[in-house]
């Protein structure tokens, strides 16, 4: 039996050949780039067809659903702001890439100052210090306030973390808190801030806000853990109560009060540097800096952590390579459960969660667990027999050999290089 | 030179049972104190009431322990710098934090503002050399770093100070409490307290907005990787690998980065 054929017409509706107008349905289904006008439903109305005039999925608008699929984004298509992030938006070709400025908020004539004292790592914000400046658009409430950060030249981001004012500073590299705090009171008199935030972060902002706050004779507020307009929370009694209060002038913010600016930017205009304050003297001089053992680290704060794992059989050439690298020895469950290390030692979801900037592992396969503890590590060095372990597909550099061949011959070439610049 | 110290001691609070016990960095800094002279010329503070816990100060072999009077929940702050003004000791030493009460840490500055003395801070040890006290401080991950103050200063004892010695129960019975009414009394401090709770570690960072398979996606995937392999080199060459890319990436650096023992 053969299908009747059909006689299209332009209303999206055939012929029969009996002469009988016959809404056809099975039009609908046929894909749009192979009917020549833009899809409408048999009313007439306009209907939306991602797949339009596209030759691949990536031309077409709308985003991609993890399975694959190309949906549509009413959302985006309604304002552009509100488009899902998350997801792979698709595009038709020709458009931009999805790298769309941030809106900016700006406020051109502030009815008080908020005044962020950053930390710095080197010359980024840290985490904690996007979510200083975010908490004082949280404290602000209303955007009549402007938040001035006291920053170095050079610092990049800081209109996206949120900085409607910039107040250059010196650089000061070397420890000297009277002077910092010096360059703050200096910017406070000039300012009169109705809030200073400070990081309560053992690296500059504890220590910081606690001069600023004592040499400005304000009882500030420490270890905030929640923070409104209105109401914040200062956590004592070594972590046991919270006591409840108006936020003072001075607030140390532990971290985690707030969640860092993300949908919008702030314009970070600079303002005139302030003149720094007369008489202020450094009375504590900074000798040197140093490291004690590294094994005396606890290994939730070590910087660098050499690992070993049930590939480790030769466990004095792992602390001959440890200690020759000066690493904090860590370990895999199982080190742990034969009393190869002890158990402060382990890492992993039922030890700890370490956060070296380098975690070198010796002979760790990278159970599920074990790769839960390195998770925040930047940088990961993996030794391992087997090219297929999970350990090496999260590594940043892996070695396919045996631990037991590279761990002395990593010792030697320490050794000699340190030998040789000892010469 | 008679170095002559203050220590100020607070009542800590056992964070078990949560009785009444030395407080742990206030003992250190007591310690510290006695390694320092031996015992001669430390004045022990304790602004607040008189307690019992306080005989376990005793007990580490000082002959008696100074207590200014007052209220709870009263700021210490001047009668302290009465007290301080009139003795006016080379050192004074203290904990970073007290175990119990709103635990500011803010009192060693007021003191050093009000008294205009250098404030070092979390100190691990210490050494005095005439005028000139040396101080170690303990930073994260294991850093140390050596500073040098002239006298008189306040100096903060932190956790990684030298654990105080056990307190003797014949030194607690032989040493006495100087109970003395405070010249200055503060003001009360109130706040409305409740019970901490433990706060949530955001852990996940998926973009807000985003599905559950995203936010799914951000706890579970694996961050980097994609790395480079050496499959079996031999063992000088691996260990060459490693060490160039330690020392690219700024974690060894081996003509200056010896390991010092503290």
């Amino acid at each position: 039996m053969t299908r009747p054929r059909f006689t299209r017409i332009d209303d999206g509706q055939r012929s029969a050949p009996g002469e009988r107008i016959r809404r056809d349905i099975r039009a609908r289904f046929i894909p749009s780039d192979q009917i020549d006008n833009p899809v409408a439903s048999p009313s007439g109305r306009p209907r939306f067809d991602p797949h339009q005039g596209r030759t691949t999925p990536q031309e077409a608008l709308g985003v991609m659903a993890p399975s694959g699929r190309i949906r549509r984004d009413r959302q985006a298509e309604r304002d552009p702001r509100l488009a899902v992030r998350t997801a792979t938006v698709v595009r038709r070709q020709g458009a931009a890439p999805s790298a769309k400025p941030l809106p900016l908020v700006t406020v051109d004539d502030p009815a008080y100052i908020l005044l962020v004292v950053p930390d710095f790592d080197g010359d980024r914000l840290t985490d904690h210090d996007r979510e200083l400046i975010s908490a004082a658009h949280v404290l602000a409430g209303d955007s009549t306030g402007a938040v001035v950060v006291l920053a170095p030249a050079g610092i990049p981001g800081l209109d996206l973390a949120g900085a409607d004012r910039v107040l250059p500073c010196a650089r000061l590299t070397a420890y000297t808190p009277e002077l910092r705090a010096g360059d703050v009171l200096a910017a406070v008199n000039a300012l009169e801030p109705r809030h200073i935030l400070f990081g309560e972060s053992s690296s500059v902002g504890a220590d910081l806000g606690r001069r600023v706050a004592a040499a400005l004779g304000e009882v500030p507020a420490t270890h905030v853990v929640t923070l409104a307009p209105d109401e914040l929370k200062s956590r004592g009694w070594s972590g046991r109560i919270d006591a409840i209060m108006v936020p003072p002038r001075v607030l140390l913010l532990e971290e985690q009060v707030a969640v860092p600016l993300h949908d919008h930017r702030r314009e970070a205009r600079l303002l005139e540097p302030v003149a720094p304050a007369a008489g202020v003297q450094s009375r504590i001089v900074e000798e040197e800096l140093f490291r004690i053992d590294p094994d005396l680290v606890p290994i939730a704060e070590a910087d660098f952590i050499v690992s070993a794992g049930n590939g480790v059989i030769d466990w004095d050439a792992f602390r001959d390579v440890a200690a020759a690298l000066g690493g904090t020895r860590g370990g895999s469950r199982i080190a742990c459960d034969l009393g190869h290390l002890p158990r402060n030692r382990q890492v992993g979801a039922s030890g700890t969660l370490v956060k070296p900037r380098c975690y070198l592992a010796f002979g760790i396969a990278g159970a599920p667990q074990h790769l839960q503890g390195i998770r925040d590590c930047e940088r990961v060095v993996a030794i391992n027999t087997n090219l297929h372990a999970d350990m090496v597909k999260r590594a940043d550099l892996s070695i396919i050999a045996d631990a037991q061949a590279v761990m002395p011959a990593l010792t030697e070439l320490v050794a000699r290089r340190r030998k040789g610049n000892e010469a | 030179m008679n170095l002559r110290i203050a220590v100020l001691l607070s009542i800590g609070r056992n964070p078990r049972s949560g009785r009444a016990r030395r407080a742990d960095r206030d003992a250190r800094a007591l310690e510290l104190a006695l390694s320092l002279t031996g015992g001669d010329h430390i004045e022990a503070i304790h602004a607040g009431m008189r307690d019992p816990a306080l005989d376990a100060y005793l007990g580490m072999g000082i002959p008696s322990v100074t207590v200014l009077l007052h209220e709870p929940g009263h700021d210490v702050l001047p009668g302290l710098v009465a007290h301080l003004r009139q003795s006016m000791p080379d050192l004074i030493l203290a904990g970073t934090a007290a175990e119990d009460g709103p635990g500011s840490g803010t009192l060693p500055y007021a003191l050093a503002s009000a008294l205009y003395v250098p404030v070092l801070t979390d100190i691990a040890t210490v050494e005095t050399e005439g005028e000139t006290l040396r101080g170690v401080q303990a930073l994260a991950a294991g850093q140390r770093r050596r500073l040098r103050v002239t006298l008189p200063a306040i100096v903060t004892v932190g956790q990684a100070a030298p654990i105080a010695r056990q307190s003797a129960f014949r030194l607690q019975r032989s040493g006495k409490l100087d109970v003395r009414s405070s010249a200055l009394q503060g003001d009360a401090i109130e706040h409305r307290t409740i019970p901490a709770r433990a706060r949530p570690k955001r852990v996940a960072t998926a973009a807000p907005g985003g599905s559950a398979t995203d936010r799914l996606r951000a706890l579970t995937q694996m961050s980097g990787g994609g790395g480079r392999n050496l499959v079996n080199p031999e063992p000088q060459e691996a260990a060459a690998a490693i060490l160039s890319y330690l020392e690219t990436e700024g974690i060894i650096d081996l003509p200056t980065g010896s390991v010092q023992q503290a």
